[in-house]
């Protein structure tokens, strides 16, 4: 849940998609401007953190970057649980993948938190030629209009779009601030002749 | 040099060792060897490294070096298979001394500590060296025992003969090696040796490709962790039975290659001297090891192994790299769990789907039997997932080239096989990667499989429902080193680093055995069994009634002083079920097997109680829990109205004050219309000044042109007057000449009247005159 102290929000952003769709990659690029083309596979999930500003506004995001395979799946609600945005990435050259982000969707739709801000990343952009899901108005950009999804289409290895995605998601998260927890109420004793004064009517 | 280039591999060693065997120069031709084969490998190395500017190319100059491997002649071939760690020294401080990449951020640190991890490696090897010589002293067997127990070999089908038998093969495969390090052993052994290594070739090329024997010397150790297994597989030793000829014709080419392989390695790494000082005494003992595995088997396996207790400190200490690999499959119990064939079985499987021409050997070999009783057909999900993690696992490892790929894929095929319920899962993947850095092939199936089905049991099935209840206490625990490495891999997902992995497991993980865990326990069970009285006392006062809560409460107490009392052998079995749990289960468990010695099924259901009422005691929390919630709503609403009043207090003096100020704004109003009331006189005043000054300017404006009027008929009267004057005079003028002229007429006519009457008629000629002038003035 984006909470925002002075001038800075932390937002938990996670990452969802198929095995090897390039979530970890996406992260690499994003946190430290890296890619490797062997990505070690993700087991469980792995966390990382990066500031962005966006308006005078520091957006701090943690991210969970989960493991893909559908073995882990039932480990995913420990994760986008309380989550702020979501990135859902599929890998363009895989339609089984795009498949699977659409069901993630829809677990997000129907469990997740009603306001989080969710992506769409198609990754491999780079893989042209072994493309399988079309970019435009047929599929990825008429489903992400559909359910109110940002869509880009990213590559973590020429690194298009990668930044882009998560500096739109930070713009787009919601600067309300929810309500302080109740741990910081404070007590106050007053004299008593207050306390009379003020039962009785004035 | 080229050969020696690809020393990595196995089969180079074999080459040489037979040359070395033959020559039979002894140790002294052999160390000389390896030493000047040490200098130019460095040597190649340091040039290769110079020439190639990262790591990855590094990694291709090397899979190049292993592709022109694949090349030889199959039998040449040999253990192209395994695995096992390349030469080290290669890769100095970018990567470790397993291979992996050390990171970025740590190799300074690395490059720091990396003699400090070469002193700590010595010490242990010297630790380990020493514990197993004198292991071997201890074995009572004479030296010629061996033949003895070969003999024996072949008449009696026992299982626990058989075990004995293969030790005793290996122990001859081991002395491939002692005889070209001492060259004090006979001629005897070379015959068998020479008898053996003809019989390979000619036919399990292979089987001796995948499967190892651990060494002998750690026989022992071995068949004390494989008792356990066996309690479990009774039926699964049927079977071993069943095959019991045939893996005996593969040790002996399997073991040289294997040894010879890891004296490599440890030699490239540490000093020569020392390793073949090592590799001296484990072959020198291994005629004494079969004794020893053939004694644990016989007598009950608890009671004797007098030496467990060091060697649990010896785990504690570390393992010794070149020990690693085959202390994980004692420990394991790799061997009590093979099932001859079963390994290939699965793998023929995949040949009948035809996608690997990797195994093509093995497919002629296997297609006979394998074919006929599964022909797969259902759709392996797992495939496209393996074949994905395949370059994703331990990416840049020298050792994972094309070859170790097949390896890999072919053993996570086969686990996902084995255990269909199970199938592939992530993480298994860096399980079975290490496994198969440090064993051959077929090992690191076996040792796989026993990790993942006993340890990890549940842990990876489809819903993963107990890896999400045991991350974080699974990892106490763990019996050993390898479990500790295999399960942190497994759980580390976030943070995984494998160079720290295993600069880790070297380490710190090792001390995660079993006396630790024993200390822990101890150290940890007051403090639980504590907790649980305290609970249970409560729940006495509570339920009065519950009478048993009582009976329970001191069966605990004398439950946890019997535990206590009872010797570590006795625990050793059950620490397995035990190993299974978490540890708030630690402690039932515990009691239950320790009173598995006296009467268990009462226990048990004392067990079942315990159980039953810590599920009350949950469930007891749980309302606690929600009634400390709703205290704290209550509290909270109390703070609201407290705060409210406060407000309201303020609110009222707010009140006051704007009552006040009311008032006073009151006051200044009035004072304002008094004011205002006060001007508008003023106002009205000055209006009529001013309408009398209006009035007054205007009367001054007539009286002004009143006064010009005036002026003007004053000045038309003055002019008019200035004429009658004129007139006057004229007239007076007039007149005078008219008396003139009167006079003079009157001394001419003197007659009164007729003066008069002249007079008179000038009077009217004086009026016309006068008349006449006021015309012309008008």
């Amino acid at each position: 849940m984006a909470t925002s102290g002075n001038k800075s929000i932390n937002a938990k952003l996670v990452l969802l998609g198929d095995v090897g769709a390039g979530k970890s990659s996406l992260v690499l690029r994003f946190v430290k401007g890296q890619f490797v083309e062997f990505q070690e596979s993700t087991i469980g999930a792995a966390f990382f953190s990066q500031t962005l500003a966006v308006n005078d506004i520091n957006v701090k995001f943690e991210i969970w970057d989960t493991a893909g395979q559908e073995r882990y799946h039932s480990l995913a609600p420990m994760y986008y649980r309380g989550a702020a945005a979501a990135v859902i990435v599929y890998d363009i050259t895989n339609q089984v993948s795009f498949d699977r982000a659409k069901k993630w969707v829809q677990e997000l739709q129907a469990q997740g938190n009603s306001n989080m801000v969710m992506a769409l990343a198609g990754n491999k952009a780079d893989l042209v030629d072994a493309r399988k899901v079309a970019a435009e108005a047929s599929d990825a950009q008429t489903y992400a209009q559909e359910n109110g999804l940002f869509f880009a289409e990213t590559s973590a290895k020429t690194a298009t779009n990668v930044n882009d995605i998560f500096f739109e998601i930070a713009k787009r998260l919601p600067r309300v601030q929810p309500a302080p927890s109740p741990s910081g109420m404070v007590l106050m004793d007053r004299p008593p002749d207050r306390v009379a004064s003020a039962s009785c009517c004035s | 040099m080229q050969q020696w280039c690809r020393r990595k591999i196995a089969e180079a060693m074999v080459d040489e060792g037979d040359g070395g065997g033959s020559g039979r120069k002894g140790r002294r031709w052999w160390k000389k060897k390896i030493m000047m084969e040490k200098v130019r490998l460095v040597s190649t190395v340091g040039r290769s490294k110079y020439v190639t500017e990262n790591q990855g190319d590094f990694a291709k100059l090397i899979s190049i070096h292993r592709n022109g491997d694949e090349r030889t002649p199959p039998i040449m071939k040999g253990e192209a298979a395994v695995l096992n760690p390349p030469s080290l020294m290669a890769f100095e401080h970018k990567r470790d001394a397993y291979g992996f990449a050390v990171r970025p951020q740590h190799v300074q640190r690395y490059r720091e500590y990396a003699n400090i991890y070469k002193e700590e490696e010595e010490e242990r090897s010297d630790r380990w060296k020493d514990f197993l010589e004198r292991q071997a002293e201890s074995a009572q067997l004479p030296l010629n025992g061996l033949s003895a127990e070969e003999n024996l070999a072949g008449l009696h089908a026992e299982a626990t003969e058989r075990e004995a038998d293969a030790s005793s093969e290996k122990g001859v495969g081991e002395d491939d090696l002692s005889v070209k390090n001492c060259g004090s052993d006979d001629s005897t052994k070379d015959a068998l040796e020479k008898e053996a290594v003809p019989l390979v070739l000619e036919t399990k090329i292979h089987r001796a490709q995948i499967w190892t024997h651990i060494r002998p010397s750690l026989s022992a150790i071995e068949a004390m962790m494989s008792a356990r297994v066996k309690k479990k597989m009774t039926i699964a030793k049927i079977e071993q039975d069943a095959g019991k000829g045939r893996p005996l014709p593969s040790f002996e080419d399997a073991r040289p290659a294997k040894g010879g392989s890891e004296e490599d390695s440890e030699e490239e790494f540490y000093d020569v001297e020392r390793s073949d000082l090592n590799q001296d005494v484990l072959s020198g003992e291994s005629m004494n090891a079969p004794a020893t595995a053939a004694a644990s088997d016989v007598a009950p396996p608890e009671t004797s192994f007098p030496w467990k207790e060091e060697l649990e400190c010896l785990v504690q200490g570390g393992v010794p790299m070149a020990l690693r690999g085959e202390l994980w499959q004692a420990f394991v119990g790799v061997r009590a769990r093979r099932v001859d064939k079963y390994y290939q079985h699965l793998l023929a499987q995949n040949a009948n789907t035809g996608d690997t021409a990797e195994d093509q050997s093995s497919v002629s070999d296997n297609k006979s039997k394998g074919s006929t009783t599964e022909s797969i057909s259902l759709p392996e999900k797992w495939k496209g997932q393996i074949e994905k993690d395949l370059p994703r696992t331990f990416p840049g490892h020298p050792a994972l080239d094309e070859n170790g790929r097949n390896a890999l894929r072919r053993l996570l095929t086969a686990y996902a096989r084995h255990n269909p319920s199970v199938g592939y899962c992530q993480a298994m993947n860096f399980f079975a990667g290490l496994l198969l850095l440090l064993m051959p092939e077929e090992n690191a199936f076996w040792a796989l499989m026993g990790i993942l089905d006993d340890y990890f049991e549940g842990y990876y099935s489809e819903e993963m429902t107990e890896s999400q209840l045991r991350v974080g206490p699974a990892l106490v625990t763990t019996k050993d080193a390898g479990d500790a490495v295999t399960l942190l891999q497994a759980l580390a997902g976030s943070t995984f680093d494998s160079s720290q992995l295993v600069l880790t497991a070297c380490m710190g993980y090792q001390n995660v055995n079993e006396a630790r865990l024993q200390e822990l326990r101890n150290k940890h069970r007051p403090t639980v069994k504590a907790a649980v009285e305290e609970r249970l006392k409560g729940l006495r006062v509570l339920r009065d009634s519950h009478g048993l809560a009582s009976k329970l409460y001191g069966f605990k107490q004398e439950s946890g002083s019997l535990m206590s009392g009872t010797n570590k052998t006795d625990q050793m079995p059950e620490k397995q079920t035990i190993g299974d749990m978490a540890p708030a289960d630690d402690f039932c468990m515990g009691l239950s097997g320790d009173v598995e010695i006296d009467s268990v099924p009462d226990l048990q259901e004392q067990v079942v109680w315990l159980k039953v009422e810590l599920c009350k005691l949950l469930e007891e929390k749980r309302s606690a829990v929600l009634r400390a919630e709703e205290l704290e709503t209550a509290l909270m609403e109390m703070v609201k109205q407290d705060n409210r009043r406060q407000l309201s207090a303020k609110v009222e003096q707010l009140e006051r004050d704007v009552a006040e100020l009311r008032q006073a704004l009151a006051d200044k109003q009035e004072q304002e219309n008094a004011m205002l009331q006060v001007l508008m006189r003023v106002e009205q005043e000055q209006r009529v000044t001013e309408d009398a000054r209006r009035f007054a300017e205007q009367d001054a404006a007539a009286q002004r042109y009143a006064a010009q009027v005036l002026q003007e008929k004053y000045e038309a009267a003055a002019a008019s007057i200035a004429e009658m004057e004129k007139r006057v005079v004229m007239a007076e003028s007039m007149l005078e000449a008219t008396l003139q002229y009167q006079s003079g007429q009157t001394k001419a006519q003197p007659s009164p009247r007729y003066i008069n009457t002249p007079r008179f008629v000038t009077s009217k000629e004086q009026s016309r005159v006068l008349a006449r002038a006021t015309d012309k003035k008008d």
